[in-house]
């Protein structure tokens, strides 16, 4: 999905001489994540193709400003999630998200029986609910962490807030999640 | 790793994301393609056209023209106003340097970042600012403005305006929907720069008057005093204004730093 770091370095130096078509290979690398990360903030689609648009456009003008040879997702992601915050500031409208399972999924390949298949996707299905119903700031964190995949300075530039909130956040979010599994597993 | 953490990476590749537009194209169509919006206004027929209007308006409503009216027949994101009289700010109220040119409550660099959206710039040519300031809603824009100032600076004078050398000016101003201006008496100069890829112009000669739409469409200008010699960027949608009696390359020294 992602260009190796040293092509990323030689790309954002050539991008910074002006040249528009490194800018645009860096864009077709990272507009996935970025997609993904201004959809979790929006929870619209078309709010998150505004804003990574709108967010590659700044990030482009601002381009003097990154170093070279410093990670690039951190960089990129602050200002994409900054301007998927802006929209969703500006428009006092914020689409409740709600991440469904892909089509057709079917998990546990590896499960020994039918019978272990139907547990495993039960058991998916419910833990994506209870992920559904948590609130906003648990659940932000969690997509960004294991859904998104994000590293701790990822997360940090995608929820604007510091490094060391993310963990507290995110340890704070798995404990509330797992008691109210354990609540949704008592009935 | 936990056995939930991994139930829930798991779970991660598994999830139905809306599928990705193709930006990249789009995105550079959009860098590529000459930006008229930027045209500086005297290149543009509409523009030199309505400053035409602008400074007939102005004589016929003693200088009072409806400034958001004109911006939306310009329609232009920045624009320079040209009158043949400026308007007289009002008197300066005594007082400490925030008070007297209205630049908020006094703060520091780290409280200022904490409470605005955008990556405060502190250029590196000038240090660490003597003073910071920031100016909230509703008496500043509606996504708060920074001031950082320099009160002594080898080789820059103080200004007789503001009492210091050099004034940094931040705030949120929208691109793509909103605009920022200058009103220019006959004696003031305008020309338009480039510092490290970002558009700017470089004001100078007589003061002037400023003013620009906030990200949220509200218009604000400065009635406290007039501006000296300015250098004005749009760092990606942050209004930046280097004010002090600089030299045009002292001011792009700084911008550049």
């Amino acid at each position: 999905m992602e260009g190796r770091p040293e092509d990323d370095s030689e790309l954002f130096t050539r991008a910074q001489r002006g040249d528009t078509a490194a800018y645009e290979e860096i864009v077709r690398s990272y507009q996935q994540v970025a997609f993904r990360t201004a959809y979790m903030i929006t929870g619209s689609a078309a709010e998150a193709e505004d804003a990574a648009q709108d967010g590659f456009m700044k990030a482009y003008r601002a381009l003097d400003r990154f170093r070279p040879g410093a990670p690039p997702r951190p960089w990129l992601l602050r200002i994409v999630a900054n301007e998927a915050r802006n929209r969703v500031r500006s428009t006092q409208r914020r689409h409740g998200l709600e991440l469904r399972l892909a089509d057709g999924f079917r998990p546990g390949d590896a499960a020994p029986s039918p019978e272990a298949v139907s547990v495993a996707a039960e058991d998916t299905r419910r833990l994506l609910e209870v992920v559904n119903a948590l609130g906003e700031e648990d659940r932000l964190v969690i997509t960004s962490r294991y859904f998104l995949e994000l590293s701790g300075d990822e997360t940090a530039a995608a929820l604007g807030i510091p490094e060391g909130t993310v963990k507290s956040r995110l340890s704070r979010a798995l404990a509330r999640l797992r008691t109210k599994l354990e609540e949704a597993a008592r009935g | 790793m936990a056995e939930l953490e991994q139930q829930l990476t798991s779970l991660g590749a598994e999830l139905n994301w809306p599928p990705t537009p193709n930006l990249a194209p789009v995105v550079r169509s959009r860098i590529t393609t000459p930006v008229v919006l930027r045209t500086p206004w005297y290149q543009s027929r509409w523009a030199v056209a309505a400053a035409a209007l602008v400074i007939a308006s102005a004589a016929l409503v003693a200088y009072q023209p409806s400034r958001e009216a004109i911006a939306s027949w310009v329609n232009v994101h920045v624009f320079f106003q040209k009158v043949h009289v400026l308007p007289t700010p009002s008197p300066q109220p005594p007082g400490p340097l925030g008070k007297r040119l209205g630049l908020g409550g006094r703060t520091t660099l780290a409280d200022a970042q904490k409470q605005v959206t955008w990556q405060i710039t502190v250029p590196s040519y000038l240090g660490q600012p003597d003073e910071v300031y920031l100016q909230l809603p509703p008496a500043g824009p509606s996504k708060g403005e920074v001031t950082l100032v320099y009160s002594v600076r080898p080789g820059i004078p103080i200004t007789g305006e503001t009492g210091v050398t050099v004034l940094v000016t931040e705030a949120r101003g929208a691109v793509d929907k909103n605009f920022f201006g200058k009103m220019l008496g006959p004696d003031t100069t305008v020309e338009p720069v480039t510092v490290a890829g970002h558009q700017g112009y470089w004001i100078a000669g007589a003061p002037h008057e400023f003013f620009f739409t906030d990200v949220d469409g509200n218009f604000r200008n400065e009635t406290m005093r007039l501006a000296t010699n300015t250098l004005l960027l749009d760092l990606g949608g942050t209004v930046v204004r280097i004010e002090g009696n600089l030299t045009k390359a002292q001011a792009l020294q700084i911008a550049a730093s």
